[in-house]
């Protein structure tokens, strides 16, 4: 395959030489993959997947309180659980994103339904979201509170059961900067709580678990490549720090344009970059 | 895959090829459709994208004569301002993410690079497929130049307290801000730097856009953009080639100053050494960019007559009012013969933006519009209008002073204004040394004056 390729633009480049389309020399970048052994995944898959199995663990936990908390008709206690509950599926939505119909469930935006916040097919955290925020009440989100709660214990046990294949948990690093970059860069996502930077966060946290856990794996050679993606995670830690407030963090209407700058820098080329990690470890 | 042709190869498309040449392209396993895809490099012909020959299928790629026609890279101007326009243009405004010196300098070096790359086309490095591919593969394994330009210029923003470059910014460089009849959309103005594209195919400068995107993650975020196209035309021999219409019917750029002329161009279009401008603007010129969406269903409900009145222009010629029969849009009106308005009034468009009066001489702008086309507004109106780029070595003289005049034209019932913002566009790349914005930053003594 690689061989044919390579003849291939080979050829390529001297016929288009010849029709004055001059191709620029030496076209070809062989980027050869890493030999991992697959025995070397072994150790960083499982524990990953015990990274996952606290994450969700905890996730249901808070799950609970939280929506004990808006069944109970408690705003505020509801509001302030909002945020922190999110942080665990944050961590590990590449792996929940397997299960694309609970994802939706559980985590699908307003947007995403043709009737918006008014469609039947809203559920979830953002449903709840909209409730508390918008309307500043529990009135009627019982039902959703139902589906949220049982939606995320599901989860749980599909989780348990899933044999984590690895070309999945490693691209899952940068899976989790396109989430960054696709929706919460522009503040929609948590659009009606403005509790973005607690996702980021959890967001952040699993990408560098992942890169954490594979980094060993990497050819010696790779230096620079380990220090650029560091940097960058260093990059947004500074940023991430200045907006900590409690617990938590403030509003993302608080981020300066200049702090939002600097995420979206280190965001977009955190994904360009852990993209290359499936290669690099040499798997398909 | 790409190895081995899939399909027999079509004879009518083989028909300017000697056999010879095919056995030897055939030999070096070259596929159909990059066979057919260089032919054209080969047998220019006049034309346009059009059905491919027949046997042909549904779904069988248009072809074209032109996809190895490229403009030049290196020079003293930048390609893409007096190059004649092709028929698809995009501007794409960013912000710079860089935040040290070394990565602005980084930035440009970068966009050098691409650019170089992208205008002259070739084979994109090919990477082990495990990894991503290092281009997009819209336009094939082997990037077409399909006459593209890339042309970069920066906003007033990039000369804030970031890099030191305030002492440098060009004189007349400001943010651009709301003439009267404007209803600007911040999601669609302004700009640290702007790219403008433009190809013969629109994918093509689809394609330029994505990986100048993917090659730049931590130094370029990307604020809006704004595609366009114009009409084509038949060659018609003989016959002066005519100006494109607009979405509102007329003809844009009738009265265009002569991009052929040197002298002219180095006296309305460049800055030149020696001015009143900082020595590193030589060879650059301001561009403005507006964003103007057409009421296109409210204009196809008025009166041909009051259409060409507002402009002043006849709709289907593009001859100036007071011409006679058989005038043309190359025909100069003679305002001084009309000076109660008669024939062109005094509100029409092309007397207000062009008085033709000795002292409207300093005014002149060189324009290169697109028309766009986006949607549907909520009221169920078309979204479309006219991506108004401009070019001239004085802003204020040029397009401000121009659309202060037009302020207030009857025209405006029809436009409005949503965006866009007003550049520098850089000196271009002399040579194989030199990169974007190299005398801006040799001139701020972020890299070493060039020796």
């Amino acid at each position: 395959m690689k061989k044919s390729l390579l003849s291939f633009a080979a050829a390529t480049t001297l016929a288009l030489g010849s029709l004055t389309l001059a191709a620029p020399s030496a076209p070809v970048l062989a980027q050869a993959a890493a030999a991992v052994s697959p025995l070397d995944l072994v150790a960083p898959v499982a524990e990953y997947k015990i990274y996952v199995t606290k994450a969700t663990q905890q996730f249901v936990k808070d799950t609970k309180a939280f929506t004990d908390a808006v069944k109970a008709g408690d705003v505020e206690k509801a509001k302030a659980l909002f945020a922190p509950t999110r942080v665990s599926y944050e961590q590990i939505e590449p792996i929940a994103e397997l299960f694309s119909d609970l994802d939706a469930a559980i985590d699908s935006r307003a947007d995403d339904h043709e009737k918006a916040e008014a469609d039947p097919g809203f559920t979830g955290f953002h449903r709840i979201e909209y409730g508390l925020w918008e309307k500043n009440s529990t009135a009627e989100l019982g039902p959703f509170a139902d589906k949220l709660l049982a939606d995320v214990e599901e989860l749980h046990k599909r989780i348990a059961g899933l044999t984590f294949p690895p070309e999945k948990v490693v691209g899952g690093a940068a899976v989790l900067m396109e989430e960054v970059a696709a929706t919460k860069i522009s503040g929609e996502e948590d659009r009606y709580s403005h509790t973005d930077l607690w996702d980021f966060q959890g967001n952040f946290d699993g990408s560098r678990k992942i890169f954490d856990l594979f980094r060993p794996l990497l050819p010696k050679d790779d230096g620079e490549f380990v220090k650029k993606v560091e940097g960058n995670f260093n990059r947004v830690d500074v940023i991430l720090a200045k907006y900590k407030e409690g617990n938590g963090f403030q509003s993302y209407e608080k981020l300066t344009d200049a702090d939002r700058n600097v995420l979206a820098g280190a965001v977009n080329t955190l994904a360009e970059d852990l993209s290359t990690l499936r290669g690099k470890l040499g798997l398909d | 895959m790409i190895d081995e042709p899939d399909s027999p190869v079509r004879e009518p498309r083989l028909k300017p090829y000697s056999p010879v040449r095919r056995d030897i392209l055939k030999a070096l396993g070259l596929n159909a459709l990059a066979l057919a895809g260089m032919m054209a490099g080969v047998a220019p012909r006049p034309g346009l994208a059009r059905e491919p020959a027949a046997g042909g299928n549904v779904a069988t790629a248009p072809v074209s004569d032109r996809t190895a026609e490229k403009q030049p890279f290196l020079g003293e101007h930048q390609a893409g301002v007096v190059t004649p326009r092709p028929a698809c243009g995009m501007v794409a405004s960013f912000d710079v993410l860089a935040q040290t010196p070394d990565e602005l300098v980084r930035l440009f070096r970068t966009l050098t690079e691409r650019t170089r790359f992208l205008m002259e086309g070739g084979t994109p490095p090919v990477r082990d497929p495990r990894f991503p591919p290092t281009d997009s593969g819209i336009l094939g394994p082997v990037v077409i130049p399909d006459n593209l330009t890339v042309t970069v210029s920066v906003g007033s923003s990039l000369f804030d307290g970031r890099f030191g470059l305030g002492p440098f910014r060009p004189k007349y460089l400001e943010r651009m801000t709301a003439f009267p009849n404007d209803a600007l959309n911040a999601d669609l103005c302004h700009g640290d730097l702007s790219i403008q594209l433009c190809a013969n195919t629109a994918d093509t400068t689809i394609h330029a856009l994505r990986d100048i995107v993917k090659n730049l993650p931590d130094l370029l975020w990307l604020r809006w953009k704004q595609e366009g196209a114009v009409p084509v035309l038949p060659e018609v021999p003989d016959r002066p080639a005519e100006s494109a219409r607009n979405f509102l019917g007329f003809r844009d750029g009738s009265a265009n100053p002569d991009a052929n002329d040197t002298a002219l161009m180095n006296r309305i279009l460049w800055v030149q050494r020696g001015g009143e401008e900082p020595e590193w603007m030589a060879g650059g010129t301001y561009q403005a960019v507006r964003i103007i969406r057409n009421f296109v269903e409210r204009w196809d409900r008025t009166p041909l007559r009051e259409q060409e009145r507002i402009f002043g222009r006849a709709r289907d010629s593009g001859a100036p009012l007071d011409g006679g029969p058989g005038a043309s849009e190359f025909d100069v009106p003679d305002f001084g013969r009309d000076p109660d308005g008669v024939h062109t009034p005094h509100d029409s468009h092309i007397r207000l933006a062009n008085p033709r009066t000795p002292e409207s001489e300093t005014n002149l702008i060189l324009r290169r519009p697109f028309n766009y086309s986006n949607g549907v507004t909520k009221s169920g109106q078309l979204d479309m209008g006219l991506l108004f780029i401009c070019y001239q070595a004085n802003l204020l003289n040029g397009f401000i002073t121009v659309q202060r005049r037009l302020d207030g034209e009857p025209l405006e019932e029809y436009i409005k204004p949503v965006g866009g913002g007003y550049f520098f566009t850089l000196p271009g790349v002399r040579d194989e040394n030199d990169f974007f914005a190299r005398p801006l930053l040799a001139a701020a003594h972020l890299v070493p004056a060039a020796g």
